[in-house]
């Protein structure tokens, strides 16, 4: 990559030819707030936050112009700063912002930029609006409550790019756009398999998990890294725990190979693990019911049955089945066994399905 | 009620690539009869075309001309655009309303016609008009409505047949020896229906010419020539023509026929009274820049320059000046025809290429610019008609003969587009720096009988009033521009003492919050609520403030809007308010009587515009 000199807030500084006025500024430690832009996805430029001043009379979005050379970038002047104010009471007004009452409370980029940029009088109550879209039960995973979207088609384009589902588009025009699912629009009736990467990319409260709903706001969640215990993957997840100590969210890590993308099993498959109904002991089912039994009482009468039917009915009487949830290791063991010890090829595992 | 296999057969006729999807949807809403576009088709078409439900959805939701709910056999589109406001408008929807009993969004109980308003159709000069399924009429009085409606009723096929004869391309231009007929030599004289004719008129040989000469020295031809856009934004041409990425990859010509600037008509009148012309200049334009195919993106309002333009394409193609090895030069080019949906923002370029793609018509960001990647993401050249037009001539006479009309850094001629309260109107070309003076005395034949001047909107919704104290300022390019107010595509809407700038001004505000995209913030929020306060400010229930807040909104648009849509705004604002400052504080006061908003008001500012 060519090296070009730009000048950055009065400094000259050098740059990479090709990047954008964003990256360029990021590469010296300028930060341009954003809004629409997100960098899983491709650049939109529709939020209009991120717009600087490019030699002294232009006014371009950081997010997709590209740097050139000798280019006069002011990042943040007064004026600057007085846009930027604009653009985002534009969306407090467009929209119904309350945190008191958004899940997204603590996590909202929306609510950030207007903290950041001291935005402390609500839009004036006579500020023309229109109700859009509450499609908050129609689908088991997903909620959507679109007079909180500041319509930046970020779950748009994670659905479109991301996914390759294409369940979401916007409809309408100008102050009627929304976003739609389909010609009946409704979440829980369109293609969506409800992976939930349009919730984790959506910046405020617009789209939203079920199963936070009532169970925090995002201040009051805190985060921890796991693995994902389905399939062979290994995508990371940070798991969301409440006050209580409650799971209530799992977004996909950056840091994993599943860089930030989750599919439906692991967004939403950890209930089982503060489920009353979850195993603890083994069951050995005698006269038609599960008793509760030790490890060695269970492990000695799987052994027995399974020595009797292979004497009785041959090793290929007998097949296995494993999870996807197992380590490979354990997987490894259970058709050596199978081989070694029944002397039966009979082996399967659900990721084949 | 449309079966699968229509739906199949249909999608089969055009192609199942997404950008068929405009003429698929077209077609098969006039099969429906009832001009409607039900669920299940759509669902239907999303199956055929393997496209996900939501595509289909946003896309009918986003071209006003499709609606999802069953119209009626006849839809009736009134224009509300400024030319046809002040013209009266509002007396033609009550005129129907009587006739017909209804009212707007309502259709009648027989199923024959279905009432709505739209925005500007390009008939100005006979406002007020309106349009029936695809047939323009215009002068429209109670008296020739019923006649109109009753010829409907009579079982008139009403595809493109029926277009009155006033808005004919002949009887729309000024017949008037003073102008300088360049553009409009053939109209009305040379019959658009027959290649033949051109080419006895020596049609095609700037073509010729074109690809006898290298495609750099045609460019140069067309640089040393000055021409520039005739769209709105004076880009010079050649220079634009000289930014195609050069390389083996396919290259397009796109010619913007979305012709939507409310008081603009020239690019219909250019269509259909002499489409061949048309042909010729994107022909060159494509030898110029290594292109093999021409799109004409036509707003889809405009059947019969569709129909006209498709006759010339074929008989183009017959006659040997489309296809393959164009006068033996080895040199292939061939046009074809996008309909638009009625969306005004598509006569941005950008917004357009997403239409002609089967996309919403969201304006991209910029870089990269067309001529870097633009139709499917490859290097295209998008001009408007009137600047395509001016091509052939360039190439037969050349540039000097090209420059000796018009002012130095404009050269050529300019259509102006005349309506409004004057004698004459309609189309008139002039050598570019005409002031608005010679535009409404000579060629207007001056104002109406009891009609004072009040103000003239120039250059469309999109440009600046102008009163008395720029009557003498020359109307091209640039100088406007030094004074707040823009030649634009050259609109001319002459305005009486009986038309009030507030309501004006809710007029223009409301045109834009109907077609902003919705796609960038400042423009989506800004329109609404300049529409809004405009609104309030005819109502009598704004202050001064409101006012000031307007011009702080507008100007925050047109810093940080995404498109020129969006930057447009500030424009008639700040001429009105600078020009009628009286008018403005007076509706500030709740006492204060106006018998124009009041009527409008009444009207069709009840709701929100959509």
């Amino acid at each position: 990559m060519a090296t070009i000199q730009i000048k950055l807030n009065g400094k000259t500084v050098e740059c990479e030819r090709g990047q954008t006025i964003l990256d360029a500024a990021a590469a010296h430690g300028v930060r341009i707030p954003t809004l629409c832009y997100h960098s899983q996805i491709s650049r939109t430029g529709a939020c209009r936050v991120c717009a600087v001043r490019v030699n002294k009379t232009m006014y371009k979005t950081a997010c997709t112009e590209p740097v050139a050379p000798g280019m006069d970038i002011v990042t943040v002047d007064p004026e600057i700063l007085d846009m930027r104010r604009g653009i985002l009471n534009f969306l407090l007004a467009e929209g119904d912002h309350n945190c008191l009452y958004c899940e997204a409370n603590g996590a909202c980029e929306l609510q950030s930029l207007c903290f950041e940029h001291g935005i402390d009088v609500p839009p004036p109550s006579s500020a023309p609006r229109n109700l859009r879209v509450r499609d908050v039960s129609s689908s088991e995973g997903l909620r959507r409550e679109e007079n909180r979207c500041v319509l930046c088609g970020r779950c748009v384009k994670a659905c479109e790019e991301i996914q390759l589902s294409r369940v979401w588009n916007f409809a309408g025009r100008g102050s009627h756009t929304h976003l739609t699912t389909g010609i009946r629009d409704l979440l829980g009736e369109s293609e969506c398999v409800q992976c939930g990467q349009c919730v984790q990319l959506c910046p405020t409260g617009a789209l939203s998990f079920q199963t936070v709903l009532g169970r925090g706001q995002a201040w009051e969640l805190t985060s921890r890294n796991s693995v994902c215990v389905y399939c062979g993957v290994g995508c990371q997840i940070n798991f969301f725990t409440n006050r209580e100590g409650q799971l209530v969210k799992a977004e996909g890590s950056i840091h994993g190979p599943n860089r930030g993308h989750l599919c439906v099993k692991g967004r939403f498959g950890f209930d089982f693990v503060q489920s009353p109904k979850r195993l603890k002991t083994p069951l050995i089912r005698k006269e038609g019911q599960l008793v509760e039994a030790t490890w060695d009482e269970a492990l000695d009468y799987a052994a027995g049955r399974l020595a009797t039917i292979k004497a009785e009915h041959g090793p290929d009487a007998v097949m296995s089945f494993t999870s996807a949830k197992c380590t490979n290791e354990e997987n490894y063991l259970l058709q050596k066994f199978m081989r070694g010890v029944i002397g039966t090829n009979n082996v399967d595992h659900c990721a084949r399905l | 009620m449309i079966a699968k296999d229509t739906i199949r057969s249909v999608v089969e006729k055009f192609g199942s690539e997404r950008e068929h999807l405009m003429a698929i949807l077209r077609e098969l809403e006039t099969l429906s009869e009832r001009n409607v576009l039900a669920p299940t088709v759509l669902e239907g078409v999303a199956e055929e075309m393997n496209l996900p439900p939501s595509a289909l959805a946003g896309f009918v939701d986003f071209y006003t001309m499709f609606k999802t709910a069953p119209r009626a056999r006849y839809v009736i589109r009134v224009c509300k655009s400024t030319p046809c406001h002040t013209s009266g408008a509002i007396n033609v929807l009550e005129a129907i309303g009587r006739l017909l009993g209804i009212r707007e969004k309502e259709a009648t109980a027989d199923g024959m016609f279905y009432l709505e308003t739209c925005e500007c159709l390009g008939a100005c000069s006979v406002a007020p008009a309106m349009m029936v399924n695809y047939d323009l009429h215009g002068n429209l009085t109670e008296e020739r409505l019923a006649s109109i409606l009753q010829f409907y009723r009579a079982g008139a096929s009403g595809d493109g047949e029926g277009c009155g004869p006033e808005t004919s391309a002949a009887a729309t231009i000024i017949h008037d020896e003073r102008q300088t007929a360049r553009l409009l030599a053939h109209i009305g004289r040379v019959d658009p229906g027959e290649i033949a004719r051109y080419r006895e008129a020596g049609g095609y040989t700037g073509l010729r010419r074109a690809v006898g000469m290298s495609p750099a020295d045609v460019v140069a031809v067309v640089k040393d020539s000055g021409l520039r856009g005739r769209g709105g934004a004076g880009f010079p041409a050649g220079l634009k023509w000289s930014f195609v990425v050069k390389g083996p990859m396919q290259k397009y010509v796109i010619c913007n026929a979305d012709e939507g600037e409310p008081g603009t008509f020239k690019d219909r009148v250019l269509m259909e009274g002499d489409p061949h012309l048309l042909l010729e200049g994107m022909a060159i334009c494509g030898f110029a820049t290594d292109a093999t195919v021409g799109y004409i993106y036509v707003r889809g309002e405009y059947r019969r320059s569709i129909d006209i333009l498709q006759r010339a394409i074929d008989q183009a193609r017959l006659d040997g000046c489309l296809g393959e090895d164009l006068f033996g030069s080895g040199f292939s080019f061939d046009v074809f025809i996008k309909e638009g949906g009625g969306a005004y923002v598509c006569g941005e370029e950008t917004s357009l290429m997403n239409s002609m793609e089967g996309l919403r018509g969201y304006p991209r960001f910029k870089p990269p610019f067309p001529g870097q990647a633009g139709f499917q993401g490859s290097p295209s050249t998008v001009n408007n008609v009137e600047t395509l037009m001016s091509v052939p001539m360039i190439l037969q006479r050349g540039a000097e003969w090209f420059k000796e009309v018009g002012t130095l850094s404009c050269p050529g001629t300019k259509l102006f587009c005349l309506s409004g309260v004057l004698n004459r109107t309609g189309l008139v070309e002039l050598p570019m720096g005409a002031t608005l003076r010679e535009i409404i005395d000579v060629y207007g034949r001056g104002l109406r009988e009891g009609s004072h001047f009040k103000f003239a909107q120039v250059g469309g919704s999109a440009g600046g009033v102008l009163c008395e104290d720029l009557m003498d300022l020359p109307l091209d390019i640039d100088t406007p521009m030094k004074h707040g107010v823009t030649l634009g595509s050259g609109v001319v809407l002459v305005c009486d003492q009986t038309t009030c700038p507030v309501d004006f001004l809710v007029q223009t505000m409301s045109f834009f919050e109907h077609e902003s995209c919705g796609q960038c913030v400042p423009c989506r929020v800004g329109t609404a609520q300049l529409h809004h306060t405009a609104r309030r400010l005819a109502q009598r229930t704004a202050e001064w403030a409101d006012v000031e807040k307007m011009r702080e909104t507008a100007a925050l648009m047109k810093k940080t809007s995404l498109c020129a849509l969006g930057q447009s705004p500030i424009m008639p604002l700040e001429t009105l308010v600078k020009n009628f400052p009286a008018e403005f504080e007076a509706h500030c006061r709740a006492d204060y009587g106006c018998a124009a908003c009041d009527r409008s008001l009444g009207r069709y500012y009840t709701a929100s515009s959509h």
